[in-house]
């Protein structure tokens, strides 16, 4: 599947939100997501089915003042 | 010595130190820095997620084990569009509902843009985020945001970063006169002498990122300013002297032995 993941396009075998988090080895704990414009609740990532093209977003707290 | 603590949306702090967890030498140095600081608030940036190296930035893991109220900020927007976008995403980190709305345009001063900072703080406090906006050091704009929901406000002392101290102490001792929410003096400061500064004039905290990480010993400077605002705070409290134009002995002459 073809997903804009952080404004790069990701060619990914993945069905859900939840794989696109495994699939980066990404702390779920750390990372908030969007898709589509809509903020997805960690809760809900397995249940989030994805599509072709696709924008999502991972965002994370980083340092700054 | 009982001194009343600050306060802010209902959470008593043990500190009036908010401190920032950008540009420190390394992890080690900051978690001594922020140990030496008592700080218990410590402000963060929303970023895209590094796919190539996930784990590089992420600032939390470094954070384990120690407790404190997390104040994330919306730096890199433009607009109170942008802000709010990044306040969600913040909030449904699940770590805080607290928000630093910081907006900026010009890149060379980085000073915030008042009326967008306005919509943004009203849009987020009837959403019910703690909102703690960072803005220009003007009374009238501080009070507008502290009617428009704000549960503190942050003046700048100077541009972020630039290490000035306070441009205009005749402005922010105004700002905090006539504020009914806690004042805290974000950006612009530079040493242990512009903390007490604010802290005389009467904001109720600081906010400092830079004058620490990029002092030359950050942990050594970290105290040093934690000292300086219980100074400058009691110092506030405690009531400063007139200023005189002539002397006035510190001791009556009427005795005096060769009269």
């Amino acid at each position: 599947m073809n997903l804009i993941i952080n404004g790069e396009e990701h060619q990914v075998e993945v069905s859900t939100l939840e794989e696109v988090i495994s699939y980066f080895e990404l702390d779920p704990q750390l990372v908030v997501t969007e898709v589509d414009g809509n903020i997805i609740e960690r809760s809900n990532w397995s249940v989030t089915e994805l599509k072709d093209g696709m924008k999502i977003e991972l965002v994370q707290f980083v340092g700054g003042g | 010595m009982k001194q009343k603590k600050l306060t802010i949306a209902g959470k008593e702090l043990s500190s009036r130190f908010f401190i920032g967890t950008g540009r420190y030498p390394n992890p080690f140095v900051q978690n001594e820095a922020i140990k030496a600081s008592g700080a218990e608030v410590l402000t963060f940036a929303i970023r895209r997620v590094n796919l190539g190296a996930p784990n590089e930035d992420a600032i939390l893991q470094h954070l384990e084990g120690m407790s404190f109220t997390y104040l994330p900020n919306t730096s890199g927007a433009k607009t109170a569009e942008e802000a709010i976008r990044i306040a969600r995403l913040a909030k449904a980190s699940g770590l805080s509902d607290w928000i630093k709305i910081e907006i900026s345009v010009d890149e060379k001063t980085l000073l915030p843009d008042p009326i967008e900072t306005l919509k943004a703080t009203e849009v987020l406090a009837k959403e019910g985020f703690v909102v703690l906006p960072y803005t220009s050091d003007d009374p009238v704009l501080c009070k507008r945001l502290e009617e428009a929901g704000a549960a503190a406000v942050m003046p700048g002392g100077a541009p972020i970063g630039t290490g000035l101290g306070i441009l205009n102490p005749y402005n922010l001792q105004l700002i905090t006169e006539q504020a009914n929410v806690p004042i805290i003096v974000d950006a612009g400061l530079g040493s242990a002498m512009d903390v007490a500064q604010a802290m005389e004039l009467g904001a109720d905290g600081v906010l400092m990122n830079t004058p620490v990480a990029k002092a030359k010993d950050p942990v050594k400077m970290a105290s040093a300013m934690k000292y300086a605002i219980e100074a400058g705070r009691l110092s506030y409290e405690a009531g400063r002297i007139q200023k005189k134009k002539y002397a006035t002995a510190s001791s009556g002459l009427t005795e005096f032995v060769s009269k």
